[in-house]
């Protein structure tokens, strides 16, 4: 069954902005937390961060990569694009009905 | 500087196993604030409430008894089976069957002892084939060889037992001379072969374990496989309850029979049946506190959120 990001309650939107980070390339914690400040304009603390990766990990969306360093680099999987891309297209409609209702309004 | 161990205290200890190091470089490489104190006190409070890692083990766990348990119903069926080998070579002896057709309740007793034998040998094959299948399946997928010649042991183990109680019978006998019961050579050739089918009895129990504990099985196949190993739990249940029976009818009904000397190899009749008892009786109690183990096991899988 296709994992669904809008399934993980309030950690929904942090999974769905951890997603859009790695879909941009491999990262850290760290740098998800940078990244997402600086394209979602969302500040996610470290617990909500490893909160939302835990399930996303959980669930095959994301993995984890070997690393040397402590800070362990994450990157997107394929069932992880897929998922996100289905999220986004349902945002991307529900922001279509709602510009043009406001539109006709 | 961030008391970044201390807060890394306030998780589950399966959370800090998978998640502690890399957390911690986390808070080191940011400055503290009240903000991120706070998010990690929920972030603790949510990972012992809904664990998301503590939960996967937990139920690998109850896989893994669920495991165990089959595999102890499998060394229990053959320690009854090693010990039903003992009272079918006993009762082969004519004045025992003459006892079994003469008294219903010495014959009721033996034919359950056979119905039990048959139901406990279907169980643990109605149990144990969707493992093996599983278990091959698995082994092929990943282009590896060992389960599968593992799995071949016990057929082999059985021709090779068969191999040598012909060899013995139609080649070695007929040369030395299996004259009288109790003569060296042939106590000898029998625990010969005794052993050769003790070794093979547990050389098979033990392969097949090796296999299936390198396996990856699905949790719903060993579900499914404890209602099997039940029955056979059961049927051995009955076996050793049947033999109790068959004992205690002989010794009522054909007392010298009882006390005599027509036991194995010609030894006492109650120490082999006491002997045969012994092994069946505890190796019941075996299957029994496995399968309730396991049921158990089953049903906190099933139960967990």
């Amino acid at each position: 069954m296709e994992e669904k990001v809008s399934d993980l309650g309030r950690f929904s939107d942090p999974a769905l902005f951890i997603l859009v980070s790695l879909a941009g390339g491999e990262k850290h914690g760290y740098a998800m937390m940078e990244d997402i400040e600086a394209v979602c304009g969302a500040r996610l603390g470290p617990g909500t961060l490893y909160g939302a990766l835990a399930r996303l990990e959980k669930r095959g969306l994301v993995e984890p990569l070997s690393s040397d360093d402590r800070r362990k680099p994450y990157r997107i999987t394929a069932a992880g694009s897929s998922a996100l891309e289905g999220r986004l297209t349902e945002i991307e409609g529900f922001a279509r009905a709602g510009l043009g209702r406001l539109a006709t309004a | 500087m961030w008391p970044a161990r201390r807060l890394v205290r306030l998780y589950p200890r399966a959370w800090r196993e998978r998640y502690e190091e890399e957390f911690v470089a986390l808070l080191e490489e940011r400055p503290a604030s009240l903000f991120d104190l706070q998010d990690i006190a929920l972030g603790a409070l949510d990972a012992w409430l809904r664990p998301q890692v503590a939960l996967e083990r937990r139920v690998r766990g109850m896989i893994g008894r669920m495991r165990n348990s089959v595999l102890l119903v499998l060394w229990a069926w053959v320690g009854v089976v090693v010990a039903g080998v003992g009272f079918q070579k006993m009762t082969e002896y004519e004045d025992f069957a003459r006892a079994a057709r003469q008294n219903i309740t010495i014959g009721a007793a033996f034919d359950a002892v056979v119905v039990g034998a048959l139901l406990a040998l279907a169980a643990v094959l109605v149990g144990g084939l969707p493992i093996a299948f599983a278990a091959v399946r698995g082994a092929l997928a990943e282009g590896r060889k060992d389960v599968p010649l593992l799995l071949c042991v016990p057929p082999l183990s059985l021709a090779a037992f068969v191999g040598y109680v012909l060899l013995v019978g139609k080649v070695v006998c007929p040369v030395v001379g299996c004259t009288t019961v109790q003569s060296l050579v042939n106590v000898v050739l029998f625990l010969s072969i005794a052993g050769v089918f003790m070794l093979a009895a547990v050389a098979s129990a033990a392969s097949v374990s090796v296999a299936v504990r390198r396996s990856e099985v699905g949790e719903n196949i060993y579900r499914f496989a404890l209602y099997p190993a039940g029955l056979a739990a059961l049927a051995m249940v009955v076996v050793s309850t049947a033999t109790v029976v068959w004992g205690l009818a002989l010794w009522v009904q054909a007392p010298a029979l009882f006390t005599g000397d027509d036991g194995i190899l010609a030894t006492s009749t109650v120490a082999t049946w006491l002997v045969v008892l012994a092994v069946m009786g505890g190796s019941t109690c075996v299957a029994v506190a496995a399968v309730v183990r396991g049921l158990r096991a089953g049903r906190t899988v099933e139960t967990s959120p």
